[in-house]
């Protein structure tokens, strides 16, 4: 598949703090590249930069084939932004807000009228086409602003925390919407701490810290980098601590630990060892006289992959 | 001229033809302005063609009668064209009392309008960047240039009522200068010496000139401002720095040419000539209106470069981040 995006060594200084430092991506085109990091990681800035805002210090990107520092209007052709936080005018109405902005990208007004009508009805809309955008929910706006995004249509999407701030249902609708767009072959360029949004929406995945890409590859890639060690969550009816105890003398648990917080009483084990050894234990554990409430394994999802590749940067 | 110099040119022109077409325009940021106007207020749109000819018909007409007056006074020939009696009877007659409220109107106009122009445009772009509505215009295709323009249109379209008036005013006020305005401008006896020396005509062209300038410069004016409150908007971070900054500016610009023009026409007056024409040192007498005129020119010409000049500086600035 062709590269729709590119960065080589892509690097934003402000004065002294470097936001993105030196950052290697290509992107194929239909693919949905989830860009997670930690707040502050550089994620905005790279964004901003592939939107043709910022201009990059060092290092140069490509949209579409098109430089992000020449080529600015393709550039913009070509893309479909959606800031992490973005303001609407609020006193006007629902489709006037899409049809100032198709006006924008200078579609006349005939194929306005019609094309608002379309992008009402794909971002689930059209039921408030005649209310004034500040009358609308947070989840509501963020859909408009998709589609505001999309009135021209661009091969490419850079959503920057799309679903930040949303309640859970229009968190949903949010993901849908976007696998709606990626079933239209559109690139999907999206970043969120939210793991489990990304989860679903995209392809590949690239995590990135202080400015770094940590590790990049599909979402498959990225689940196998972690499975060399499992974490099985027990449950027991009293003697925890005996539990504990016992669990520690083994020697295929790397670590237990009392979970904290939400599940308080379980125990978290870190186990280094295939199926059958994993099956062995809970036997073992059953032999032993404890009274197992819950054995389960924590299928690594991506926010563990999430925590285990970002913690040592950090530290 | 290159072609690629030819297209800029070209869309430079399409913008402001979109940004500043009263009746139709087609800019989007204008037109969003236009919509909350027309949902508020009154605006009348494609009327104005019609508004327009009445109005300009009855100056005309103003201006008509004035000249028969004229005519009236005396036979053309010498001296009795410029009758001081027959223009200001044919004044009277034409212009009617509303000469002097129009003239008081248009002059609060030309002072006001410019003044209001930083408070309306030095917010434009700035407030845009405090709600976070700036980077979903940039994002699009609108070019910078085209944003800024955009941004100056919707803010004298704001103005319009006090806009459409004083350009509604102009041709009336040319009636004020051809009639009275020739005896009560300036004065009288120096007309009568002008004649003495054989050139009033000179001097009448001059005082054309002077009164012509005169009902452009408050446009100039208006521009200079506007352009100051636009490129305060695209440098500040918040629209109150904006506002603030830009009245400053404005203010600190007014003085300086202010004070640039008194002090070149009292040197230029004390240097090259004598505004009264009998004690000409040069033996140029009647050009001593001239250093009027050449310093409105001039304040003109600053106006229109430094509104151009700040216009361009704005969009470099929306460009350079």
């Amino acid at each position: 598949m062709a590269t729709i995006i590119e960065m080589q060594g892509l690097t934003k200084c402000y004065g002294k703090l470097t936001a993105v430092a030196g950052l290697d991506l290509a992107v194929e085109a239909g693919a949905g590249f989830g860009f997670v990091g930690p707040n502050g990681a550089g994620k905005t800035t790279t964004m901003r930069i592939l939107a043709t805002l910022l201009r990059p210090t060092a290092g140069e990107a490509w949209v579409a084939g098109h430089s992000v520092v020449k080529e600015r209007r393709d550039v913009r052709r070509a893309i479909g932004y959606m800031p992490d936080f973005f303001g609407v005018y609020g006193d006007m109405k629902v489709w006037e807000y899409l049809d100032f902005f198709a006006a924008c990208y200078g579609i006349d007004a005939e194929t306005r009228c019609r094309l608002v009508d379309d992008l009402l009805e794909l971002v689930d809309l059209s039921h408030r086409r005649e209310d004034y955008v500040d009358a609308l929910s947070r989840g509501m706006k963020q859909r408009l602003c998709l589609g505001r995004a999309l009135a021209h249509d661009p091969q490419v999407l850079i959503l920057d925390e799309p679903a930040s701030g949303l309640d859970p249902r229009a968190r949903i609708e949010i993901r849908e919407l976007l696998r709606e767009l990626q079933s239209m072959g559109k690139t999907i360029f999206v970043s969120s701490h939210i793991l489990s949004e990304i989860e679903e929406v995209c392809t590949h995945i690239g995590i990135v810290e202080a400015g770094q890409l940590v590790a990049t590859g599909t979402l498959e890639e990225m689940r196998r980098r972690i499975q060399t060690q499992r974490l099985v969550r027990v449950g027991l009816v009293g003697r925890i601590a005996e539990a504990q105890a016992w669990l520690a003398g083994r020697t295929d648990v790397v670590a237990v630990e009392p979970v904290v917080g939400n599940g308080e009483g379980d125990l978290q084990i870190n186990f280094a060892g295939d199926d059958e050894a994993l099956a062995r234990l809970l036997a073992d554990l059953a032999g032993a006289g404890f009274q197992v409430l819950m054995f389960h394994e924590d299928t690594g999802d991506l926010e563990d992959v999430f925590m285990r590749l970002t913690k040592g940067i950090v530290s | 001229m290159g072609a690629g110099m030819r297209a800029c040119w070209r869309s430079f022109l399409r913008d402001c033809a979109d940004c500043f077409n009263p009746c139709n325009p087609r800019h989007p940021i204008v037109r969003l302005e236009l919509q909350r106007i027309r949902r508020k207020r009154w605006w009348p749109g494609r009327r104005l063609f019609l508004f327009y000819p009445v109005l300009l018909g009855a100056a005309l007409g103003c201006g008509l009668v004035a000249a028969l007056g004229e005519l009236a006074g005396g036979l053309p020939g010498d001296w009795d064209l410029l009758d001081p009696v027959g223009s200001q009877v044919a004044a009277l007659v034409a212009g009617v009392p509303s000469v002097c409220l129009v003239n008081v109107l248009a002059w609060l106009l030309a002072f006001i309008l410019p003044w209001m122009a930083p408070a309306l445009t030095a917010p434009a772009i700035a407030r845009e960047r405090e709600l976070g509505t700036l980077d979903l215009l940039r994002v699009t295709l609108l070019s910078e240039r085209s944003i800024v323009l955009g941004k100056l249109g919707a803010c004298l379209l704001r103005l319009w009522p006090g806009l459409l008036t004083l350009a509604l005013l102009a041709p009336f006020q040319l009636v004020w200068v051809a009639g009275a305005g020739l005896t009560t401008v300036s004065d009288p006896m120096a007309l009568l010496e002008a004649h003495e020396l054989n050139l009033e005509w000179s001097w009448m062209g001059l005082l054309a000139a002077s009164s012509l300038i005169g009902l452009v410069r408050p446009w100039g004016d208006l521009a200079f401002h506007a352009a100051i409150g636009l490129f305060a908007s695209a440098v500040a971070r918040s629209s109150g720095v904006a506002v603030a900054a830009a009245y400053a500016v404005a203010i600190a610009a007014r003085m300086f040419l202010w004070l640039g023009r008194t002090l070149f026409s009292t040197m230029g007056t004390l240097l090259w000539f004598d505004t009264s024409l009998s004690n000409s040192v040069t033996g140029l007498p009647g050009l001593g209106l001239g250093i009027p005129v050449l310093l409105s020119a001039g304040t003109l010409l600053v106006d229109v470069i430094g509104a151009a000049v700040l216009i361009w500086a704005a969009t470099w600035w929306l460009k350079r981040t």
